[in-house]
């Protein structure tokens, strides 16, 4: 019996049911058409996230999450280390590549209404994974321990408070507390490293089934025609694709990562003021924005309370846009379409206010 | 002579540099990544302690001073000079401690003994104590390893 | 037709995400004012040291070793001429590097396009048997 990879990979098949499983990618079929470009948009996600776990490890072998030792383990991290100022500054950008490429994701499924049915638990999955995404980019700022990272995060632990009822409750969860202390610092590290990603995980499989279940979506037009949209298989010819596809981000953010990398300000000391320019990451810029147009007080509650409640409202609906969005190739999907049109143009206006 | 048709195909041929190129790309991805992770801590070369601290020792003491992040013995000899050695047993790494009253070090993890010259003399420690080269310069002692950076 | 809308991607993402960084830069302050020291190399044009390959150590961070409690801050940037022209190099060979094995794998995506849409079938005796990109269909 000749040894060589065929009879190896044989070994593996004949004792896991991987047969299936790579019948199915061989079998598994890329629908081509004038949208297809934005499949890529899904892969893209994983390969951030591969790139996050990586860095994301070797910068926990030596990070410290105690309020004395998080800041100077960061600089002995950025000074010490052989390349350690690069991983940082990979993982930071990988972070901002990631959710801009989730959101672009969203944004393609949004204007190619592929949230109708069938997809509706897949569109509800994929917006968790959202929020979990931008609440992994919020617990990783507060790491670095110092001003604007704290500042930061006092404002954004306590967003919450406006909530009625569980407010109070959910920012001293968030908090360890009712200040952010080192105890919020090492509460976020968990957060981060162990929880989210376990909770990250559990949605990206029923995430990824179900898109493997239903199938890739087409275009609307062409599901009411009928007509059969030419396809390639996914193995190897869209896999193929995907990877020159993913060659070109690992290449710029590689090339951002090592151009503008990040800095990082002395420990926080939690009794100094607030420091100047005090703002959250890029993606919570629009949120940022819309809870500081709002007046103090407004009648009988806070400014702040109808801000939380308008924004929650907005989340739900995008949240349940498939049944909101039910009958999409009539008027009211247009009028949806439009909608979403403005809500695109709501949180850029707004990002872009917050930053002047 | 020339061969019309060949098993090693332009196609094989063009695999194995897209192979080879790819390769290279991961083993550059992969040796900072392994150079990163691999701890970056030595043990240092010499390490400077302030003779004060240590010039009072009454001949045959031993103190303990930093060496790096292990334990260093130093003792005094009966004519003024200083021994060092890395205060680490033998053995399996436990800190030794020294017994004035036996004149002899003691590993605790499994009763090791080793006299007041380092010398494994009971026990499961295989070779004696690492020595080091203590001199005084000036106001400064200096422990050094032995020779020029040649670990013992 | 595809091909020109993903150079097209490409070449607007290359435009948009240095500015979506120098836009980062900028709005980041640099360091809360009375703490910054003399040491402190803020610069815009502060650019990280260090090769990829080689183990160099890295950033200089203007931070005086055993201080307690840092007061300034610790910024990526060059120390001397080498490294600067070490991180033009290793852009020039990333992006070479990415050249290349993005024309091969085009040269691949070809094949299995081709070898789609003529059906070809994997006959048990050819010389492609050991092929890993032979297309599954109907095998």
């Amino acid at each position: 019996m000749k040894i060589d990879v065929k009879t190896f990979v044989a070994w593996f098949k004949d004792r896991l049911a991987l047969t299936p499983i790579l019948k199915y990618m061989t079998k598994k079929e890329v629908p081509q058409h004038e949208h297809s470009f934005w499949y890529y948009t899904g892969s893209s996600i994983l390969l951030f996230l591969f790139i996050q776990i990586i860095t994301g490890i070797m910068l926990a072998f030596y990070y410290r999450p105690t309020l004395e030792g998080a800041n100077a383990s960061i600089a002995r991290i950025m000074t010490e280390l052989p390349l350690g100022w690069l991983v940082r500054s990979i993982h930071s950008w990988s972070a901002t590549f990631m959710i801009a490429i989730v959101m672009v994701h969203m944004l393609a499924i949004m204007f190619t209404k592929s949230y109708r049915k069938p997809r509706e638990v897949t569109w509800m999955t994929g917006m968790m994974l959202l929020v979990v995404s931008m609440v992994f980019g919020f617990t990783g700022y507060l790491l670095p321990w110092d001003d604007l990272s704290l500042s930061a995060t006092k404002v954004g632990t306590n967003i919450p408070m406006a909530i009625p009822v569980v407010g109070k409750w959910v920012t001293q969860f968030l908090r360890g507390g009712d200040d952010v202390t080192g105890d919020t610092l090492t509460r976020f590290f968990l957060f981060h490293v162990c929880i989210l990603p376990l909770v990250i995980f559990a949605i990206l499989i029923v995430h990824i089934l179900l898109v493997q279940k239903e199938g890739m979506s087409v275009p609307l037009k062409d599901e009411i025609a009928k007509k059969k949209v030419p396809a390639l298989p996914f193995w190897p010819n869209f896999v193929l694709r995907e990877v020159i596809i993913w060659l070109v981000l690992l290449g710029t953010v590689l090339t951002v990562s090592l151009a503008f990398a990040p800095s990082l300000g002395p420990s926080a000391d939690l009794m100094a003021p607030a420091p100047e320019g005090v703002k959250p990451e890029w993606y919570f810029l629009f949120l940022f924005q819309t809870l500081k147009i709002f007046p103090a007080n407004m009648g009988p509650v806070t400014g702040e309370f109808v801000a939380v409640v308008l924004i929650m409202i907005g989340i739900m609906a995008v949240f349940f846009l498939p049944f909101l969005d039910n009958k999409p190739e009539t008027k009211k999907g247009k009028l949806v379409t439009y909608l979403c049109i403005l809500g695109v143009i709501y949180a850029i206006v707004f990002s872009i206010w917050s930053l002047q | 002579m020339r061969i019309n048709n060949s098993y090693f195909t332009r196609r094989k041929f063009l695999n194995s540099i897209l192979g080879g190129w790819l390769g290279a790309v991961v083993v550059s991805f992969i040796s900072p990544i392994v150079k990163f992770v691999w701890p970056p801590y030595k043990e240092p070369d010499e390490v400077k302690l302030a003779l004060a601290d240590y010039s009072s020792m009454p001949p045959g003491e031993v103190k303990n001073f930093p060496w790096g992040a292990k334990p260093g013995l130093l003792k005094k000899a009966a004519d003024g000079t200083f021994i060092a050695w890395v205060g680490v047993c033998t053995h399996l790494d436990c800190n030794v401690s020294w017994v004035p009253e036996k004149k002899q070090f003691y590993c605790a993890c499994h009763v090791g003994w080793y006299d007041e010259n380092g010398t494994n003399i009971i026990g499961p420690p295989p070779k004696p104590l690492r020595r080091l080269e203590a001199s005084v310069e000036g106001e400064d002692l200096f422990v050094r390893k032995p020779g020029a950076g040649a670990k013992a | 037709m595809r091909g020109i809308r993903i150079w097209c991607f490409l070449a607007l993402a290359s435009l948009v995400v240095p500015a979506l960084a120098a836009a980062r830069q900028a709005s980041t302050p640099d360091a809360p004012g009375p703490q910054a020291k003399a040491e402190v190399k803020a610069d815009a044009a502060a650019k990280p040291p260090a090769v990829a390959q080689e183990a160099k150590t890295a950033a200089k961070p203007a931070a005086k070793k055993g201080e307690e409690k840092r007061a300034e801050l610790i910024v990526p940037a060059y120390s001397d001429i080498r490294q600067r022209s070490a991180v033009i190099v290793f852009y020039v060979w990333l992006w070479f590097s990415i050249a290349v094995l993005i024309y091969f794998l085009r040269q691949w995506v070809k094949e299995a396009d081709r070898v789609y849409k003529a059906k070809y079938y994997e006959p048990e005796e050819s010389p492609r048997k050991g092929n890993p990109m032979a297309a599954g269909v109907g095998e």
